[in-house]
């Protein structure tokens, strides 16, 4: 690209006075940057650094409350109180079971729609309706399935004699973490789903026709094909994945929000309730810049992971 | 992979397919149901008596309907300007590449990943110090500044496979540059456009956090936060009512998608599988 470029520069000093057009051009390229920038820099970069430093300052919505250097209090406190230890195994918790059973389901989804199954297009499409359905919708949806008196899966599960009492699932201290990954679960299927079956359809179907012929099985042939070639998709679709988990917060505020007893409360919940609820600024931006220093040391050490895995 | 599947496959498909698609499936059915048989047990599976009561109601709920109209103001406006800004943008980093160009790409898409309820405190206080607090404007501009770095970075991609030879035509021509992007080289990637605009949609028409931080105000509010502050009552919920909102909500990403599917697949499968 940096090759073919080069060239065409070369062509064009032709018609153009070499240096007046050189300038012009990186003129037009900055003002062409520069909505991006100004959009991203007010409502992104520039956040991330005042959260960063609010977290080191009493800072509390109520009336005549100082803003003022405290001296790492909103760390202390949230130290002290443990609290963040167990949101933290919680976001963990629910991001590795998430993910896991997204990638398992997707695989095994992806894998029976690339082959010759009857209506492929349109179980294609079909699959796909879950990831339109907003989170919002899809939260509720959950709910009136899990509702313990009147909902689908008490009446299924106890008419199979798989329970003998309706479970209030989204109350109990056992399963609420679980029903929130299932809604979870169910809205990301279809983008693994398709991001695995793009990636399988560009493996060259001669690999398969190679491998069968020095006697491989279906087990094998997705095994030692399939899989190999499919990693630089897995990468992506992982690290994205893993970052979608990582900071789930409408399941959990609408399903859960955070209970019972602090049973769901993740990260994102944490952070939200000490800013919005209890108005402690300062707190709340210290859960964040404990998360933001999360999410830098993941990635690092992802990319590293998978750079020395392919070495 | 042509293999014949077997008939564990076909199992398997079904069990899938009950799961993702039995959801949504319920919730139309829910919301064709009166209050008596929402809460008959055995449940009915098809209405018996379908009726229409639910959505009349929400027709006539004013408050719903501002939402609504709200949510599409919101999401489209948020979508014409993500289309904007990254059709510049990513012109500038395909065709003009200068000392760090490509570090800037890195650092958008980076903080493109932080997590929003990580900054929604910053940018409460920010807001409230500029005076955008309660305003469209304010979730429109966050919302639009959470796509256009990964918008930004699909349009590049699309405008790389152009060739240039395009453009010096068009210089010698005498176009100007801007006339040149709009006029020669733009009509060649609608589809990465319609692409990026899809996408943006879905993510602008789902949000939830912004507008529960940003906005207090009725008149302004959009769907998914206006349905958990109005219909999510304290204890018990209206079931019947809940699933005619979802479906309300779930309808006009349903004709998008049923249209238009190829695109916002497109655009969703693009980057990752190249990168």
């Amino acid at each position: 690209m940096k090759a073919a470029s080069g060239g065409n520069k070369k062509s064009t000093r032709r018609f153009y006075k070499k240096l007046g057009r050189e300038k012009h051009d990186r003129i037009f390229a900055i003002m062409l940057l520069l909505p991006a920038i100004i959009v991203v820099g007010f409502t992104t970069f520039f956040p991330i650094a005042k959260s960063v430093i609010m977290s080191f300052f009493n800072y509390k919505l109520k009336a005549n409350a100082d803003y003022y250097w405290n001296d790492f209090l909103n760390y202390k406190e949230l130290f002290q109180e443990g609290e963040i230890f167990t949101a933290i195994g919680t976001t963990f918790k629910f991001m590795i079971i998430t993910v896991a059973l997204i990638f398992v389901i997707g695989l095994i989804l992806s894998n029976i729609l690339n082959k010759d199954v009857k209506g492929r297009a349109v179980l294609r499409s079909v699959v796909l309706l879950p990831w339109i359905i907003p989170t919002i919708v899809t939260g509720l949806l959950w709910m009136w399935i899990f509702q313990p008196q009147y909902g689908v899966l008490n009446y299924l599960l106890m008419k199979l004699n798989i329970i003998s009492d309706p479970i209030n699932w989204v109350a109990s201290m056992k399963y609420a973490l679980y029903s929130v990954v299932t809604a979870s679960v169910w809205r990301q299927i279809p983008f693994i789903t398709i991001m695995l079956l793009a990636g399988m359809q560009g493996i060259p179907s001669d690999l398969y026709e190679a491998a069968t012929i020095d006697g491989a099985n279906s087990r094998q042939c997705f095994f030692k094909v399939t899989l190999p070639m499919l990693s630089n998709v897995i990468k992506s679709t992982l690290l994205i994945s893993i970052i979608t988990n990582f900071k789930q917060f409408p399941l959990f505020w609408i399903m859960t929000g955070g209970g019972p007893v602090n049973k769901t409360t993740t990260l994102a919940i944490m952070t939200y309730k000490n800013s919005f609820v209890n108005l402690n600024f300062g707190k709340g931006a210290a859960v964040s810049t404990i998360w933001l220093i999360i999410l830098i040391v993941f990635s690092a050490v992802y990319n590293k992971a998978f750079k020395t895995a392919r070495d | 992979m042509n293999s014949k599947p077997k008939a564990r496959s076909y199992t398997i498909l079904l069990i899938l397919l009950v799961f993702l698609v039995g959801p949504i499936l319920w919730m139309f059915v829910t919301s064709f149901k009166d209050n008596i048989a929402i809460y008959k047990i055995p449940p009915e599976w098809i209405p018996h008596k379908p009726t229409i009561s639910n959505y009349l109601n929400i027709f006539k709920d004013k408050l719903f309907m501002t939402y609504y109209f709200n949510n599409f103001i919101t999401a489209g406006l948020t979508t014409l300007f993500t289309i904007i800004i990254s059709i510049l943008a990513g012109y500038s980093f395909s065709r003009f590449k200068f000392k760090g160009s490509q570090i800037l790409i890195m650092a958008f898409l980076s903080v493109s990943i932080f997590p929003v309820v990580g900054i929604i405190t910053a940018l409460y206080s920010t807001f409230k110090n500029v005076g955008l607090l309660n305003t469209r404007t304010a979730v429109i501009l966050t919302l639009t500044a959470a796509n256009v770095p990964f918008c930004m970075w699909l349009m590049k991609g699309f405008f790389d496979d152009i060739p240039r030879a395009l453009e010096e035509a068009a210089y010698i021509d005498g176009c100007g540059r801007l006339s040149t992007l709009f006029k020669v080289i733009l009509p060649l990637c609608s589809p990465g456009i319609l692409a990026i605009g899809l996408y943006t949609f879905l993510i602008a028409w789902d949000d939830y956090l912004y507008c529960l931080t940003l906005i207090t105000d009725d008149k302004i509010r959009t769907l998914s936060n206006g349905i958990s502050m109005r219909y999510l009552g304290e204890l018990s919920y209206d079931w019947g009512n809940v699933m005619t909102v979802s479906v309300m909500a779930s309808i006009p990403l349903l004709i998008l998608f049923i249209f238009l599917q190829k695109y916002m697949i497109q655009g969703l499968t693009a980057g990752s599988v190249k990168g």
